[in-house]
């Protein structure tokens, strides 16, 4: 480890940078030294992502400094940041899918032909050398839409280095792959060390931290706690720095823990969905809950997670198999009916499918609510200060702030908002609750009354499908643990039988043999 | 004889429809919902008489007509793009404004509403009668065309070149499929689509001024009779891809010029005008059933468990 | 301010800033091309309270305003761009025609009845069209009601130049409506149909649908984000398409009461883009009922005037045209803080 002895290759000074007057970074400092893999790790609006987007020259900082290789630099854009030879690899990917890997690549600054013309040759032959020089499998005629996330990942990773980058940052790699893969990309974050290239790698999963990297800084709020050599470090002291106290897991009610009372309330059989090719989004999915118990399904986002939420919702229609609700069958039947039977869905994307953001927080609480709260009054008229008081309450009641009933819902934070979406889902107190993605995008606080309500929700009776991408919440709230590969089902668990190690095998597709 | 002359009077329909589609279609793949194809069109056929029968130069009348077009496209892009408005609504004002602002001229400074007729006016360059004898039925089909009728043909095959082969296309086809993309490789969006917006602007300039100088040599309020929409159904049609958008043009043509030999069998004149709009319409319904029976799931044989 | 009252001021502040700056510009306009511009801009103001009878001509013209302007509330506010005004208005206005020609001897009110119950069916249909097609077929909306306008006004022009010409009168016109359809004018107010009336009551009941039933609130989910709207139990679908119901209802409607109101006879072309102005003044409403009354009304204030302004003074009433396409053009545009990045 050079540590001191020679000068260090990227230095920041004080850098400060605000959102109106939403302070998102308070004055970090953060040295990286040349060649080594360093690691920013922090739970969700740290600050990670704001810092390495100053880094990467998509944003810029209000104030403070960023040294270069013993010089100041300040980068216009993400351009000059390339110049510089700093690359990014960001979370979502920013790819073309209808273009190939090499124009990809190429993109902005395609090589000429007589002039005026994009020399395709020479784009196809350049990255064919580039793809090889660093001994990634890919094809340079492919087109992205048709690579795996892996690939495209690849992909996006040859861009940064494309520029010959002598810093690459990964902004949440591993996000989107599954276990053999992310063994794969740490593979490649080795090989690309060993050519003396610096890797800066955004994460929040401490097993990679400690697998990955030399160094890890912790970002909280904003500010940098800590930055300490790997070696030795105990997840638990990362944790630890990242939430600022000890972290509780949450408490299973022990009453119905035990007991499968009842009969099944929520019964998939078969389940199956196609695209228009003919490939699986779901294949014979099948799964039963009862009341009271809490089913969560892992697995790495993409695998049919969406589709079989959706399906269960009434949201998409199946091609093949059953669904029933409490006894009575389901598979054809509405929204609506299916809510009027006693379902609720949480969706992953509440901006997408949980909210109307223009829409006032009272509209978006009442929302399918309104016979059950007496919202009508004669004349089939609502009564919007009824409305407006069961608005109120609910604010109280789930402490979402900045809330006034006549607030457009979009004006409110993440986490606030999935409160008024789980606010109107509960209200109804229902037989079956499906909730995908729970806490995605929460700080630790609202993650935290989110999986306490998913809890009071089992404890009253209620049947929970539980479907995340994060493991440790599947562990913290599961009596049942599956997994989905492939649109699969795969084994459910009991939660006292499964380890993340076999659950994570799984989610690779492996079957379990028999015990 | 008669398939040649029927080609020449497809010919005549296509070409602004084609030119309206094209112009929608390169604004379309930098994803711009462009409906204000229409005024430009009429602008330019505007100023086109006005300059001709001002100046009785032909280059210059056809020089305005098409700068004219582009002005106004830039109008429109700067307040759609550059200032966020809702992109819709600005197409239609500024059909609004062309329609308006031609009749506010028309009446000011012509004192005729009912529209622009010079005594003389100077014509445009057309293939010379004869001189395509030897290419059987599309060789007299083509001769006493006008040259933006060719200059129409040819932008076709070079719109596909442009879109594909070029870097300007390139960095126009990523801004189009994703913004986010195409900026963080350093593309600069706002000027893409405006250079995207004032290409159509081109393209909607040679088709007014087709529609005005070719053969009728006179203006009227609203004689683009919604081709400037019949082109973006083209478009629609066509999936905005280059060779689908020229193929519903013809077919849109096709049938315009298919109602013209009716008028000639005594069908009513309306139902005949009538015929692109149907046209459109209908090729728009079958494009879009063709696309969800295409994204129809693949049934599961009930066999399988 | 109560909370509904500080939305509706909200809701208009921004378009009266840019209706006053188009004012403005267009009273430079007139200042430069006309020798008299303060009686030609108090004409295009004023001219509709100079007599009664320039008022009853006023009240007339808002009435199709605010009823195709209604229409267009209900297609946007269900997320559906409905440009089809002008072809819904058309064929009912031919609808009612036609019914009231082919009932002859019907009393009144059961011969108007009948005559605006076609109006209102048949531009249901034509706005019906569109939306089946968009929900069904995902058909962009803009492009086929502008494709059905052009169908409905050829269509109904080649049936008032044919079968339904009255020869013996000047000009395209059908043959007047008998006497048991004809809707009565307002008391007092000669020459102004009480159709508009009717009209002025209907924005209320349409701000009340809107907003003060669970009907409503369905359709503006559907509007404002489809897909949370399917979430939450709403037939997305058919809310759009009963939206477009209305709004080709509304618009038939005015087409009736015009007939049967106010040409008492179908005219070809009677209709100055009422269609497109209709859109214009929703739009400047923001899409709120009771602000399109404001605004319909302004219109029909501004287009009666010019043509009065016309007469008087040199400056051509299609200034209104001209400043109508700034206005629509700039109306949702948003200013930007510091200088423009390109």
């Amino acid at each position: 480890m050079s540590e001191g002895s020679a000068a260090p290759l990227l230095q920041l000074r004080g850098v400060v940078k605000k959102f109106d007057d939403k302070v998102a970074l308070d004055r970090v400092d953060l040295i990286v030294e040349r060649g080594e893999v360093h690691v920013i790790c922090g739970e969700n609006g740290a600050g990670k992502s704001t810092l390495m987007n100053i880094l990467a020259g998509i944003l810029k900082p209000d104030s403070g400094e960023i040294i270069l290789d013993g010089v100041p630099v300040g980068f216009a854009d993400p351009l000059a940041a390339s110049r510089a030879g700093i690359g990014m690899v960001h979370q979502h990917f920013k790819l073309i899918p209808s273009m190939t890997v090499a124009e990809n690549l190429y993109l902005n600054r395609q090589p000429r032909r007589w002039g005026f013309l994009a020399d395709r040759d020479a784009m196809r032959k350049d990255a064919a050398a580039l793809i090889a020089r660093y001994h990634f499998d890919l094809d340079p005629d492919a087109r992205i839409a048709r690579l795996s996330v892996g690939q495209r990942q690849r992909v996006e990773i040859l861009k940064a280095l494309g520029f010959d980058a002598r810093i690459l940052i990964l902004d949440e790699p591993t996000a989107v792959l599954t276990p053999p893969e992310v063994e794969e990309l740490l593979g490649v974050i080795a090989g690309l060390k060993a050519r003396g290239r610096t890797i800066l790698f955004i994460t929040h999963k401490l097993r990679e931290v400690k697998a990955a990297s030399d160094r890890v800084t912790v970002l909280r709020h904003g500010r940098r706690i800590s930055t300490r050599p790997t070696a030795g470090l105990s997840e638990a002291a990362i944790a630890r720095d990242m939430v600022g106290r000890d972290m509780r897991p949450p408490k299973r009610g022990e009453a119905l823990r035990d007991q499968r009372r009842g009969a099944a309330v929520l019964q998939v059989s078969g389940l199956a969905m196609t695209t228009a090719a003919g490939r699986r989004l779901l294949d014979r999915v099948d799964i039963e809950i009862h009341p009271g118990e809490i089913v969560g399904i892992a697995g790495v986002d993409g695998n049919g997670q969406t589709e079989l939420s959706e399906a269960i919702a009434g949201l998409v229609p199946v091609q093949a198999g059953s669904i029933r609700l409490a006894g009575a069958d389901m598979t054809r039947a509405s929204p609506q009916r299916r809510r009027a039977l006693g379902l609720s869905f949480i969706p992953e994307d509440r901006l997408d499918r949980g909210l109307s953001a223009t829409m006032t927080i009272a509209e978006n609480a009442a929302a399918s609510n309104y016979r059950l709260k007496r919202l009508i009054g004669p004349a089939g008229l609502i009564r919007s200060a009824a409305r407006d008081a069961f608005a109120l309450e609910k604010i109280g009641q789930y402490d979402i702030r900045g809330a006034k009933p006549a607030l457009p819902v979009g004006q409110l934070s993440g986490g606030n908002m999935q409160k008024v979406v789980i606010a109107r889902e509960m209200e109804k107190e229902p037989a079956a609750l499906i909730v995908a993605q729970p806490t995605r995008g929460l700080d630790v606080g609202a993650a935290e009354f989110v999986h306490a309500q998913i809890l009071a929700a089992a404890d009253r009776g209620c049947a929970v499908l539980l479907i995340s991408s994060e493991l440790a919440e599947i562990f913290a709230l599961a009596d049942r643990i599956a997994v989905m590969f492939r649109g699969r089902l795969l084994k459910v668990l009991d939660r006292a039988a499964a380890s993340e190690e076999t659950v994570g095998l799984l989610m690779n597709g492996a079957e379990l043999e028999a015990a | 004889m008669q398939a040649s002359q029927f080609l020449a009077s497809v010919l005549d329909q296509t070409t602004p429809i084609l030119l309206a589609a094209l112009a929608a279609m390169i604004t379309t793949r930098a994803n711009i919902l462009n409906v204000a194809v229409e005024g430009m069109m009429l602008v330019a056929a505007f100023v086109a008489i006005a300059v001709g029968e001002a100046t009785n130069d032909v280059a210059l009348a056809f020089s305005c007509a098409v700068l004219a077009a582009i002005l106004m496209s830039l109008l429109f892009g700067f307040v759609a793009i550059v200032f966020q408005a809702d992109f819709i609504v600005a197409g239609l004002g500024l059909n609004i404004l062309a329609a308006g602002g031609t009749l506010f001229v028309l009446e000011e400074f012509y004192q005729d509403p009912g529209g622009l007729r010079p005594d003389h006016f100077p014509d445009i360059w057309h293939v010379p009668s004869g001189s395509l004898d030897w290419a059987p039925v599309i060789g007299p089909a083509i001769e006493r065309q006008s040259f933006i009728v060719l200059l129409a043909l040819a932008l076709a095959p070079l719109s596909a070149l442009l879109l594909y082969r070029t870097p300007l296309g390139y960095s126009l086809r990523a801004v189009g499929e994703d913004e986010q993309a195409a900026r963080a490789v350093g593309i600069h969006v706002v000027r893409m689509k405006l250079f995207a917006v004032a290409a159509s602007g081109l393209l909607a300039g040679l088709a007014g001024a087709q529609l005005a100088m070719d053969r009728l040599h006179f203006f009227l309020p609203d004689m683009t009779a919604g081709r400037g929409f019949i082109g973006l159904a083209a478009t629609l049609f066509g999936g905005g891809l280059p060779w689908a958008t020229t193929g519903a043009a013809f077919l849109f043509g096709f049938f315009g010029a298919l109602g013209d030999r009716l008028q000639l069998l005594q069908a009513p004149s309306q139902l005949v005008l009538m015929a692109p709009y149907l046209a459109a319409t209908l090729g728009l319904v079958v494009a879009r059933w063709r696309a969800a029976a295409r994204n129809r799931p693949a049934p599961i044989a009930s066999a399988e468990t | 301010m109560t909370g509904e009252t500080k939305r509706l001021a909200r809701a208009i502040a921004g378009p009266v800033a840019i209706v006053a700056a188009v004012l403005a510009g267009g009273f430079v306009l007139v200042l430069i091309i006309s020798s008299d511009p303060v009686t030609a801009y108090r004409d295009l103001l004023f001219a509709n309270f100079y007599s009664r009878s320039n008022f009853a001509l006023f009240v007339n013209r808002t009435m199709p305003l605010l009823l195709i302007g209604l229409g267009v509330v209900f297609s946007f506010r269900a997320g559906v761009f409905n440009v089809g005004g002008e072809g819904q208005l058309y064929f009912g206005a031919m609808a009612a025609a036609a019914a009231a020609l082919a009932l002859p001897s019907a009393p009144f009110p059961l011969g108007a009845l009948a005559s605006i119950g076609a109006a209102i069916a048949a531009g249901a249909l034509w706005g019906w069209i569109p939306g089946v097609l968009k929900v069904r077929l995902d058909v962009n909306e803009v492009v086929s009601t502008l494709m059905l306008n052009f169908i409905a006004l050829l269509t109904t022009e080649y049936l008032v130049t044919n079968p339904l010409r009255d020869q013996t009168a000047y000009g395209a016109v059908s043959f007047v409506i008998p006497r048991g359809a004809w809707i009565p004018e307002i008391p007092g107010l000669p020459g102004a149909t009480s159709g508009a009336v009717v009209a002025v009551l209907i924005a209320p009941l349409a701000w009340l649908a809107l907003f003060r039933t669970e009907w409503g609130a369905n359709l503006r989910a559907a509007g404002s984000n489809m897909r949370f709207a399917e979430a939450v139990g709403v037939d997305a679908g058919k809310q759009i398409i009963i939206a477009m119901l209305i709004s080709g209802g509304l618009s038939g409607l005015a087409g009736a009461f015009y007939v049967l109101g106010i040409g008492h006879r179908f005219e070809q072309n009677f209709s100055p883009a009422f269609g497109l102005i209709g859109l214009t003044v929703a739009l400047l409403a923001r899409l709120h009922p009771i602000g399109v009354l404001a605004t319909a009304a302004f219109y029909a204030l501004v287009l009666n005037g010019a043509a009065y302004m016309q007469i008087d003074t040199d400056v051509p009433r299609s200034i209104v045209g001209l400043l109508t396409g700034f206005l629509v053009l700039f109306m949702t545009a948003r200013p930007r803080r510091g200088l423009i990045a390109v």
